[in-house]
Parts: structure tokens; sequence; C-alpha cells
């Protein structure tokens, strides 16, 4: 059954620490200490802090999802992603876990989990974003002040939110795909990563919002994203941004099925 | 009569390499069944077939009655297929409860158990990464067993293991065929260790079957007195036709064990002078070798070639 292959997957990856932590929660870190230390330096350059300082709490926590399915980031979640998808072709236990499920539901499993933990890797990623801020407001007695939206701003974050975690799912489906394909860690983080990089490159340099633009997920993620953060009186046209969201729930449907396909269709001869 | 797994005209292709070539065999549910062949000869192939590890070019391969490799037959099986690998970030418990997840069957009790009965108890928290390869065999099998499966494919179960531990799968094997009714079917290279646990024996060659039946049948039946004896002739009047030539200057004599001081009475009060008597065992070696074909160009045949 499923659910029996999603709690194997969830207990395997609780004890894979590396993984975890170099997946999932390095880049948050990561970009917290850069911050403090930011900070920090601003303030010991400066020796003395700027009258009438804010810090919006909320939006920086928001800025950091929405950039969290960047290049950067990628890199980490591709080594976490490789990990899962990857793994038993490394460490050659398919043949050790196969015969106990069917082929559909440990790659399935495999590809909720790994929703699952992207999702707690994003909120570890707000969560630092504010810890990093109030230590920002602290260190140069900033006033802390709430969002320009107001009310409105539940509803962007979550739609941010969405938004991010559906990229970093597609990163992830990425993952799964080359990582059958090459039956490699290495290549799925290499092939993958290059990937991400030439599409999100590619997705800075164009302007204009068409359908064949929009089939860059990164561009689709950005269009979408402006859509959600923006003033009603402002928002572009919601039939682009809908193109944007099927096109991205469009690629995780091919990234997913030609995993799940290939895998299941595989002779695990080494494995 | 049930059988555990069947295989109608198996062909599997990688490449070139025909790896099985129209194999069909029937294993009957109950007892050890053996899997005898060569390297290459493809023993693998078919387990992995059978456990849904590999897809057959052609041919069907059904196990307890199910199609290979669907969720509804495998969750009645354990497997342990080559030297097993295992996460290396597990421990050995920590395997088992993966396995006990993924397949839904198998509590702490089992685990437990199963780490003690395998000889795993004192090292069931170390990560079964750094284990050696005889204490990742016997984490392979108690991975195969714990579950309480009807069936159970064991790939070469004793490959690396020292000789008291060989001893001690083989008791556990043999334990679990006749106490729990579990079905068993192993591969292995080990022609003794075929001959001492199981009860019927297939031989492969080039991914066919070369021969196949009871173990006792295979080697000839009960074991036999072997006489180095002068003359052979008078040795073989004496014998009868409990009696047959073994070289120039042997007999075998198809005779108990408890005749034996009156046998050789006999043939020295006929002036037959014997220089050894020894009992042969059932030899499935012999069986082994004449069920498959004569390799071509050995080393031993460039050498006569030369």
């Amino acid at each position: 059954m499923l659910a029996d292959a999603i709690a194997a997957e969830r207990f395997r990856l609780s004890r894979d620490r590396v993984a975890l932590f170099w997946g999932f929660a390095f880049a948050p870190l990561i970009a917290m200490l850069f911050s403090i230390a930011g900070d920090m330096f601003t303030r010991a350059v400066l020796h003395r802090t700027l009258p009438g300082l804010t810090t919006d709490l909320a939006n920086r926590a928001m800025g950091a999802v929405a950039g969290a399915s960047g290049p950067f980031t990628a890199l980490f979640l591709l080594i976490g992603a490789a990990a899962i998808f990857a793994g038993d072709y490394r460490w050659e236990t398919w043949r050790l876990v196969t015969p106990r499920n069917s082929r559909v539901n440990l790659l399935a499993a495999k590809l909720i989990v790994f929703a699952e933990v992207a999702a707690w890797s994003l909120l570890l990623t707000a969560f630092t974003a504010v810890l990093a801020g109030l230590f920002g407001a602290a260190a140069n007695h900033a006033r802390l002040v709430g969002p320009p939206a107001g009310p409105a701003f539940l509803s962007q974050y979550a739609g941010v939110v969405l938004v991010t975690w559906l990229e970093v799912l597609l990163i992830g489906a990425l993952a799964a795909l080359i990582g059958v394909l090459t039956r490699s860690t290495m290549g799925a983080v290499i092939a993958g990563l290059v990937i991400v990089f030439v599409q999100s490159t590619v997705s800075v340099a164009v302007q204009a919002v068409t359908w064949k633009s929009l089939l860059i997920p990164a561009f689709a993620g950005r269009v979408l994203k402006t859509f959600v953060v923006a003033p009603p009186e402002v928002r572009s046209d919601a039939g682009q941004a809908g193109l944007a969201l099927l096109f991205l729930l469009v690629w995780l449907v091919v990234l997913a099925g030609g995993a799940l396909a290939l895998f299941q269709r595989q002779d695990l001869t080494k494995e | 009569m049930s059988f555990a797994l069947e295989a109608e005209g198996l062909v599997k292709t990688y490449g070139a390499v025909r790896a099985l070539d129209g194999l069909s065999l029937r294993v009957p549910t109950g007892g050890v069944f053996g899997v005898l062949g060569p390297n290459g000869a493809g023993k693998s192939t078919l387990f992995r077939i059978a456990l849904g590890l590999v897809r057959p070019t052609s041919g069907t391969a059904r196990l307890s009655g199910a199609p290979a490799g669907q969720a509804s037959s495998l969750r009645r099986a354990g497997a342990m297929i080559e030297t097993p690998r295992y996460p290396p970030y597990l421990t050995a418990r920590e395997v088992l409860r993966m396995l006990a997840l993924e397949s839904g069957a198998g509590g702490t009790a089992d685990i437990n158990y199963w780490l003690e009965r395998v000889g795993l108890g004192g090292a069931a928290d170390r990560k079964a990464g750094t284990f050696s390869v005889g204490m990742k065999q016997r984490l392979g099998l108690a991975a195969a067993f714990f579950t309480r499966p009807e069936l159970v494919i064991l790939d070469e179960p004793t490959s690396g293991m020292d000789p008291a531990g060989i001893q001690e799968i083989r008791a556990l094997i043999r334990d679990l065929a006749d106490k729990e009714g579990v079905t068993i079917i192993l591969a292995s290279h080990q022609l003794d260790e075929v001959r001492r646990v199981c009860d019927r024996v297939a031989i492969l060659s080039k991914g066919k079957l070369a021969a196949e039946g009871d173990v006792e049948a295979l080697t000839g039946g009960k074991p036999r007195l072997r006489l180095t004896v002068s003359p052979v002739d008078k040795a073989l009047a004496v014998l009868g036709d409990k009696g047959q030539p073994d070289g120039p200057n042997a007999v075998l004599a198809d005779v108990l064990r408890a005749e034996t001081p009156a046998l050789i009475r006999a043939l020295v009060e006929a002036g037959v002078e014997i220089t050894e008597a020894r009992w042969r065992e059932a030899d499935l070696e012999s069986a082994y070798l004449g069920a498959l074909e004569p390799p071509k160009n050995t080393f031993g045949d460039l050498v006569d070639a030369r």
C-alpha cells in the first residue's frame, strides 16, 4: 500500500541526517547567517544606527520564501532530492526494497515525502528570515512594522508559499526523472542543476509574457508570484497567471509521470 | 499440486547476451528447492524476474500462483538476492524497521526475535554498512524471514560466512521448511550445501533447465561402498548384481553399512586383495557436471590443442 511506502520513506529520510541537513536545512540556515553577518558588518562600519530604520518581518519572510526556488537553493534541494530518488541506485538497495511494495508506490512515496520535507524547508526559510530580521532590527535599532498590504498580506503570503512550493516540487520531480534515468545521485544533482540554471537564466532575459515564455518554469513562477503579490488595482491579466499555473502543473505531471513510467519498466539488474 | 514458482518459456536477453533461454521450471510448494548452475547460468536472473526486479523478454513467471512482481504475490514472499546491501545510515534494527513499514508486516517483536535468531542481537544497533559480508548475509536472512512469508528466495545465503555460521544457517533453513512449512528456493554454488539442505534440485545451464529431480534420484540414491581391489573380475563375481566396476582397479558395492564386514570377509575368502574400502556419499557433483554441457575453448582445450 502507498501508506506503507510513505511511512517507510519518511522513516528512512528521518535517519538520513546528512541528506536532511544539506538538502533542506542548510540553505535557510546559511541565508540567515549571511543576513546576520551583513547586519553586524553594517553596524560595525557605520559605528552608529540610522534613524528611522524599519524592519518588516512579514515581507522579509515572504521575500525569503519567494527566492527559495532560485539556482542557489536549487543546488541544495537537488542534493536532498538525489538522496531520496537516486539513493537506492547508489547504495544498491532496490533489491532489498522493491520486493516489498509495488514500484508505483515506492516512487510515489518518494515524491510525496519530498513534497513534505520541501514544505518544511520553506517554513524553515520563513522562520530563519524572521529570526534574521529580528536580529537586524535589534542590531540597528530598527522599528518593527507590519506589512503594507495589511490583512491581505496573509493571502499574498500563502500564494507565494504555494507557488514556490510548486516550483520546488518541479525541482524534485526533475531530480526523480534524472535520477531514475541516470541511476546516479551525482547525475541527478549535476544535470538537474544545469537545467535549473539554464532555465532561470533564460527566464531573466525574457520580458514579454507569451504562452511560449510561460513554458519556462522559472518565468511562469515569477509571473505567478508577481500576480499574487500585486495590489488588485495593478494586477496583470489573470489569464496569464492561470496559464502560468497550468504550465507549472503540466511540467510537474510530465516530470513525475515520466519518472514513474520509466521506473516501472526499468530492469534492476545490479541494484 | 500447487507451485511456489512457475516459469514458462522464460527468455531474458541483455543486448546480445541470453541470460535465460526459454526456461520452464515448476517449484512445488513445501520443502527446500535448490537451483544450481555455473556463473551466468541464469539463476539470479530467474530470481530477479520472480521478484519483479527484472522484466522477462518473453515467457511468463508466477510466484505463489500470481504473476511475478505483483504486490499480491510479493507480500507472501521474502528474499535475499546476492550479497545484500543496506543504506549506510541505518542500523540493523532500523533496516528491519524500514522493511516492516514498507511491507506493512512484521512488528518490533519479530524484529528482535529474528535479530537474535540470526546471531545479530549484539550488533542490532550498529550501522549495517559497517558489517562484514557474513553479518550482512545474516541480516539479509533476517530481512527475508521476519515478516513470516510463505515462500523465501535465497541467492547464495551462506556466501562469506564462517563454517560455524554456514552450519547454523543450513540448520535454520531446514528447520523453517520442516517445522514452519516455509517453501524455500535457494541458489548455491556449494553442492554439498544443496545436497544436505535441499529436497529437490534444478540444474540450470546457459539459461535452460539441464536437469531436475529429487536430490536422491539425481545423486544416484544411497551411498555406496568403493573398494580398491585386485583382481576386479573376481571381486565382481563375489558381488554379483550388487557390484559394478569403477575404474581399472575398483568396484562399487551397493550394500548396506551393516553388510560391510561380511562382504569384506567373503571377498578375502575368495582371494580378492583389498587395499582400500571407503563409503562414497551420494554424489551431486557428478550429477551436476554431467548435466552441464562441456565448456568450449577452456584452458585445458587450448593446452591440448597445442
